[in-house]
């Protein structure tokens, strides 16, 4: 069963003199439960069409069904209701509210989507406890390293329990011990928990941790790989 | 609860940029309160000096008197009407007076005044004049003796006499004939109103009445004053009900600009504030584009992940008036000690203080400003943060989120 299925996604952007075919007749499905990356040189597309998946950019043509639903047949509010209730983000930088504490940040989210307060808090710390910061609750953004703000994001990620996660770039400025550090959680999470990861990057180690990893260039799909791990 | 939280901290994240919006925001208020309570304090010390000393809250006159001060135009059966206004509820003091129009003459002098004969008893209570004599400038008819009369310190540099010089009163009696008589200065007042200062002065009732010829229990003047005189004017419709035969009219007919300064007051201050609250607003608008400017990718990163629209309005919007009512609370606090502060020392604008008396203010002043003011206040600076919140958190809203991320 497929949870997403992208098709004949196509994005143009005609801001620039010459236009730009950003992402050029994609077609693709994930399953639940995937650790797949999407791979390729800079320019070549991974954000646009991540960000299309996400619900987060329209598509010049083709369409994305998540769940069976066509999210770009939604209203903008009914989108962004979407988002926060079935897909998870995890960003390259600029992931948290600076004011708000590490427990705070991953609460907001589920207050957002209006949960009871008590099973929030027992999730929150359970959860920030599996990305290993169990005693960083009150930490605020800036009191934390790049590696524990993203192990953060993906604790708030997680939270609003999505049908799949979205990585754009997430270990770009990580060094190298945290991002094995965040691949390691994610891929525990994936294993244990089944929950769906996707993400954009051009880093080798995620690559190597993938177990399908999708190639693009120039806007198309040039390999779609199953590891076996 | 977390929105607050979060627009609470944001305030907070830029120090300087918050604490100077802050200072902007109570400096206004400040400044605005306080020129306020000074303004007020000037007025409601000018219409309770009136009250004091020349109106009190209520008079009866013959309806007829007003217009030409006619000796023969009288209130008549004085004493029983005083008695029965002594037993109405909410009439404090009650006291008559006779008056005259006459010219008052020294050796060398003359000037045209008013006379004022008092029952010194009832008079102290109705009126305040007697504070106004200083200290070896003789009294308030404390003396049994006859004929003495209480001037004012302008008109005792004019008609160029002291304590115990003799002055001759002329003026037309209750027949129409012209008649005098010597009276001799026994005190010496000042009040703020220089102008009234040298055109009225006060005589017993029983001297001037033998002189003016005027039977028993005709009377010029009743004065009433009652417990508040906000009600003066409802009052002194009652009366009037009562005592068809005379005219009952408040403070503020007597003289309508007392109530007009009040009035003209509030206008002030309404306008002064506006303006104030005006540019405060320009200057919070500014100050949260600037913010949102600043938080382009946080906010984009919000929407990103389905941060409904209504909520980020809703958070700027906390934002903008929770900054708003701090610098309000600020200003009111060091409003509220300035003015009470001064509003017991006074402020005393010597240099001003002879142009400003001789049109009946005080040179000393008290500023003071009701507790409602303050509550008023507070709630036009949180509908000016409200207005002021609305454009930055539209602009907010139009950021796109996918732009707003990708700018890395
Ligand atoms: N808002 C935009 N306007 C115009 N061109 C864009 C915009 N966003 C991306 N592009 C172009 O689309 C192409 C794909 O960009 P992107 O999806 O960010 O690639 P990647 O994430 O793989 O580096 C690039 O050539 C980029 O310059
Ligand atoms: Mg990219």
């Amino acid at each position: 069963m497929s949870i997403i299925k992208v098709k004949n996604l196509t994005k143009t952007y005609h801001d620039t003199e010459v236009p730009v075919h950003a992402v050029n007749g994609v077609n693709l499905e994930f399953k639940k439960g995937e650790f797949s990356a999407i791979v390729g040189p800079s320019g070549s597309g991974k954000t646009t069409l991540l960000n299309m998946i996400g619900g987060l950019e329209h598509p010049s043509s083709g369409m994305v069904e998540v769940n069976g639903t066509d999210m770009f047949e939604l209203s903008s509010s009914a989108l962004i209701e979407f988002r926060l209730m079935n897909i998870g983000f995890v960003f390259q930088a600029y992931n948290l509210i600076p004011v708000l504490t590490a427990k705070e940040n991953v609460e907001f989210i589920m207050q957002l989507q209006n949960k009871d307060k008590k099973q929030m808090n027992e999730r929150t710390i359970s959860l920030l406890e599996s990305v290993g910061l169990g005693d960083r609750l009150n930490s605020r953004p800036n009191q934390l390293s790049g590696g524990q703000q993203q192990r953060v994001a993906v604790a708030r990620a997680l939270a609003s329990k999505p049908m799949f996660v979205l990585a754009d770039e997430p270990t770009a400025n990580l060094d190298s011990k945290a991002t094995m550090q965040l691949l390691e959680i994610m891929e525990v999470l994936n294993r244990e928990e089944n929950i769906t990861f996707i993400f954009a990057t051009h880093d080798q180690r995620v690559v190597d941790k993938a177990h399908r990893v999708i190639t693009i260039d120039d806007g198309k799909i040039i390999s779609d790989e199953s590891v076996s791990k | 609860m977390m929105l607050l939280k979060i627009a609470w901290r944001n305030i907070w994240r830029s120090k300087l940029r918050s604490s100077v919006v802050l200072l902007a925001i109570a400096s206004g208020m400040v400044g605005g309160l306080f020129s306020s309570a000074w303004m007020n304090g000037m007025a409601n010390q000018r219409v309770r000096n009136d009250f004091d000393i020349e109106t009190a809250h209520i008079q009866f006159h013959n309806p007829q008197f007003a217009d030409n001060f006619d000796v023969r135009k009288t209130i008549s059966n004085t004493d029983s009407k005083l008695r029965e206004l002594k037993n109405i509820e909410g009439v404090e003091y009650v006291t008559s007076r006779i008056k005259s129009q006459a010219m008052a003459a020294t050796a060398n002098k003359n000037s045209g005044v008013t006379i004022v004969g008092v029952n010194p008893k009832t008079e102290k209570e109705v009126f305040k004049l007697y504070t106004k004599i200083n200290e070896g400038d003789g009294d308030f008819f404390e003396t049994k003796k006859r004929n003495s009369i209480v001037i004012s310190k302008a008109l005792a540099k004019d008609l160029k006499v002291k304590l115990k010089s003799k002055i001759i009163l002329t003026f037309q009696d209750y027949n129409g004939e012209i008649t005098g008589a010597a009276f001799k200065v026994i005190g010496i007042f000042k009040t703020q109103n220089s102008q009234w200062d040298k055109t009225t002065v006060f005589v017993k009732d029983a001297d001037l009445r033998k002189v003016l010829d005027l039977p028993t229990d005709l009377s010029h003047e009743i004065d009433i004053v009652i417990t508040d005189f906000n009600i003066a004017g409802e009052t002194s419709k009652i009366l009037q009900d009562k005592f068809p035969d005379i005219l009952s009219e408040d403070w503020t007919e007597i003289k309508p600009y007392l109530s007009f300064i009040s009035e003209y007051m509030d206008i002030m201050m309404g306008v002064f504030m506006l303006i104030i609250l005006l540019a405060l607003g320009f200057g919070i608008v500014n100050t949260m584009l600037m913010v949102i400017l600043e938080r382009t990718r946080e906010l984009g990163m919000l929407m990103a992940i389905g941060m409904s629209k209504s909520r980020i309005f809703k958070m700027i919007m906390l934002e903008t008036v929770l900054l708003s009512l701090l610098g309000a609370i600020i200003g009111e606090i060091i409003s509220m000690l300035l003015i009470n502060y001064y509003g017991s020392v006074g402020i005393n604008i010597a240099s001003m203080s002879e142009g400003l008396e001789s049109v009946g203010y005080a040179a000393t002043s008290y500023p003071a400003l009701e507790f409602y003011k303050y509550i008023e206040i507070t709630g036009l600076v949180l509908i000016t943060g409200v207005l002021a919140s609305i454009y930055p958190s539209f602009k907010a809203l139009q950021l796109n989120p996918v732009e707003a991320i990708r700018t890395i």
